[in-house]
């Protein structure tokens, strides 16, 4: 007999004794409610019928445990059980190996791309951008934890409860975008710095170094405008600021969602019911207005028709 | 290869100079700054004369009367405010219409708030404006009123002459935005790319400090740096905070702009250039620049980083008049109404201008449509350009 067998013989003597505890307990617990409430009840009057139907109600939960806790006894059962609990840590080493797995893929595509990052980009050049990690980020933020966001929700609340993880997917997804275009605002910074050291060089070379500080300035500042000038107008800041733009937005609506699902509880009016009302105000007033002009237009044209005619 | 000898002993000489002079200079800007700052803005006296919802009409009354005899309606943008236009004193539009006697009235579009997310470009135009502008016409009982736009505000101010050439007599547009297929300015650029409808279903109006973090992110460099450097150096100077902090009030003082007109302004006029091509509709009328039969002035600024001329100088040749003039100065958006140099040539301008045309149209009373207008009603053709005009 090898040691799992042992394991398992030990795990099943310990769980039938304490399912067989379990169904003594079951079995006697009516009993016991039967005998206090017998007890309670005496000379009660009115109440004993009320009284009587609970007691029956309970002991008839009570009976369904008792079989439960029985059939949980019977080897067969207890093999099946075990069987399913075995598979549970199974389960969960798939669902860690496959985000490791995800983890590990983006830490080297990080590493790859960490080092480019550091790489000096060429001054008033925004084109082919190395976006990769946050493109990496993206990628296994959208593999391994937004699918868990993304589970359909059961039973009641499942509404609300789809709200709160749209919400912070939303989140999740505006960040890695935001993230995205702060590196790109931060590049110029990068580049003129850069621009400086060779223009420095330059001017040392030609003996033309100015000893007046406030003139490396004019000229940082001045480069660092036309390299913003450039970024912006390049297709990748584009494609960066829309993206970012969308991404905050699509956060913000489902946020509102969210808060709406929470104000409802309270005597606050949403954003909707409010925005609703303005425009039935918008629409009536507006009706009411064109009717004034109209109103006054005719006034005058009478009140001139009939000065002519007097 | 030699290495590179820079002058670092020197370079930091000149540092512990400077800093010497930044501690004393933070010693006296202490002075200044907890010092009584005279830095309020728009103080040139008006009245109220006409309100709706919360767009109030203000009345500025002339010292003298001049020899304009028609009054000047003033339209702001829907973004910040107009008290740009009475800054400060001695850098005042407003006061230098007063100076030279002209009737003149500002449109105050006042804070949008959420119950203004439905009101559309049409009620902005066809409601306010009009209705602003049947107030002024009736109170001096005159047919028609001198209307000048300025950037947004001028948009508007073109829409409204097509759309009601009956009650404008001469028309001004300043940094007025009419053609938006150019890449010239970043805005025109970044706001193709906007998704208008996802931005307004979101915001409802779009917030006024949102766009301002947008105009900032347009030259981050001179607007978020090189500007805080420049009052760093100068805050020991009274004049010069005093001056410093009035702009920053203006600036971001930014009401929100209502949502419905935002989208359509970037969808139809950003996007699609509508307005140039005369495409546009507002409230089921399209808006046909052939019907502009009065005259037009066209100011804009050759450094215009928000409307570069390319944005603006379209539209003295897509209107129906020809007696036109644009008129180009070496300054920036902002330049055009504050600087010093165009205080000196902008008004003066204007007013040369509308003297010119107040005199010698006369005044009638009768009412045309915009249907009936006949096109012979063209004044004689001069169609000027003038560029370079402030050099």
């Amino acid at each position: 007999m090898n040691q799992d067998s042992q394991d398992k013989s030990a795990m099943d003597s310990l769980m039938a004794a304490w399912m067989k505890s379990a169904t003594d307990f079951w079995t006697s617990a009516p009993k016991m409610w039967s005998f206090s409430s017998d007890a309670s009840t005496a000379g009660s009057g009115d109440s004993q019928g009320f009284e009587a139907q609970g007691s029956g109600r309970w002991q008839n939960a009570f009976k369904i445990w008792q079989s439960l806790f029985s059939t949980l006894s019977n080897p067969e059962a207890m093999e099946a059980f075990f069987k399913g609990a075995g598979a549970t840590p199974e389960i969960f080493m798939k669902i860690s190996r496959t985000g490791m797995q995800g983890y590990a893929a983006f830490y080297q595509q990080w590493l790859k791309k960490a080092g480019k990052l550091a790489q000096p980009e060429k001054a008033y050049h925004f084109e082919n951008l190395d976006e990769n990690v946050f493109n990496a980020w993206k990628d296994l933020y959208e593999k391994e934890i937004q699918p868990f966001l993304n589970v359909p929700q059961l039973g009641l609340a499942r509404s609300y409860q789809e709200r709160v993880n749209e919400t912070l997917d939303r989140f999740n997804l505006y960040q890695v975008q935001l993230a995205g275009l702060l590196r790109m605002l931060y590049l110029p910074l990068e580049k003129s710095a850069r621009v400086m050291e060779e223009k420095l060089e330059e001017h040392s070379r030609d003996g033309k170094l100015s000893e007046n500080f406030k003139e490396y300035y004019e000229t940082w500042v001045k480069v660092l405008e036309g390299h913003y000038m450039t970024l912006f107008k390049s297709s990748e800041y584009l494609e960066a600021f829309s993206n970012t733009l969308s991404a905050n937005e699509n956060f913000k609506l489902a946020q509102h969602s969210m808060l709406a699902d929470m104000l409802q509880s309270l005597p606050i009016p949403t954003n909707k019911e409010m925005d609703d009302l303005y425009k039935e105000i918008y629409l009536l007033k507006k009706t009411v207005k064109e009717m004034a002009k109209k109103l006054a237009q005719q006034e005058t044209s009478s009140r001139s028709s009939r000065d002519a005619a007097v | 290869m030699s290495p590179t000898k820079i002058p670092v002993d020197l370079i930091l000489n000149k540092l512990t100079e400077d800093v010497g002079k930044s501690q004393e200079r933070i010693l006296k800007s202490q002075d200044v700054l907890l010092s009584p700052l005279d830095t309020s803005i728009a103080t040139t006296p008006y009245e109220v004369v006409y309100q709706e919802d919360r767009v109030k009409l203000k009345y500025y009354r002339p010292a003298r009367k001049g020899p304009i005899k028609t009054p000047l309606l003033l339209v702001y943008a829907l973004i910040n405010r107009e008290t740009m236009l009475d800054l400060q004193p001695g850098r005042s539009v407003v006061q230098n219409f007063l100076n030279d006697g002209v009737e003149l009235y500002m449109i105050d579009w006042g804070y949008p708030s959420r119950k203004d997310r439905y009101v559309t470009i049409d009620d902005h135009v066809n409601g306010y404006m009009d209705n602003v502008i049947d107030f002024i016409l009736r109170r001096h009982k005159l047919p028609k009123l001198n209307l000048m736009g300025i950037c947004m505000g001028g948009a508007f101010s073109v829409m409204y002459s097509a759309l009601h050439p009956e009650k404008v007599k001469n028309l001004i547009t300043t940094v007025t935005p009419s053609n938006f297929d150019t890449d010239k300015g970043l805005l025109h650029v970044w706001m193709k790319e906007v998704d208008a409808d996802l931005m307004v279903d979101t915001y409802g109006n779009m917030p006024g400090d949102f766009l301002n973090l947008g105009f900032l992110l347009l030259n981050p460099a001179r607007l978020m740096i090189d500007k805080y450097v420049g009052f760093f150096e100068n805050m020991d100077d009274k004049v010069f905070v005093e001056n410093f902090i009035r702009m920053e009030k203006w600036i971001f003082d930014s009401p929100d702009v209502p949502g419905e007109t935002f989208r359509q302004f970037i969808k139809d006029c950003y996007q699609k250039n509508l307005l140039i091509q005369s495409k546009l509709e507002l409230g089921g009328r399209r808006v046909d620049l052939k019907n502009i039969t009065m005259p037009l002035l066209n100011i804009y600024g050759r450094f215009d980083h928000l409307v570069p001329p390319e944005a603006c100088e379209l539209l003295t040749s897509r209107v129906g008049t020809k007696d036109t003039e644009d008129l180009c100065l070496n300054t920036g958006h902002i330049g055009i109404y504050v600087s010093s140099k165009c205080q000196r040539e902008f008004t003066p301008k204007i007013f040369g201008w509308l003297k010119e045309r107040d005199e010698s149209e006369p005044v009638h009373a009768e009412k045309a449509t915009v249907s009936r207008l006949p096109r012979a009603q063209k004044v004689a053709a001069k169609g000027r350009k003038t560029p370079m005009a402030s050099s």
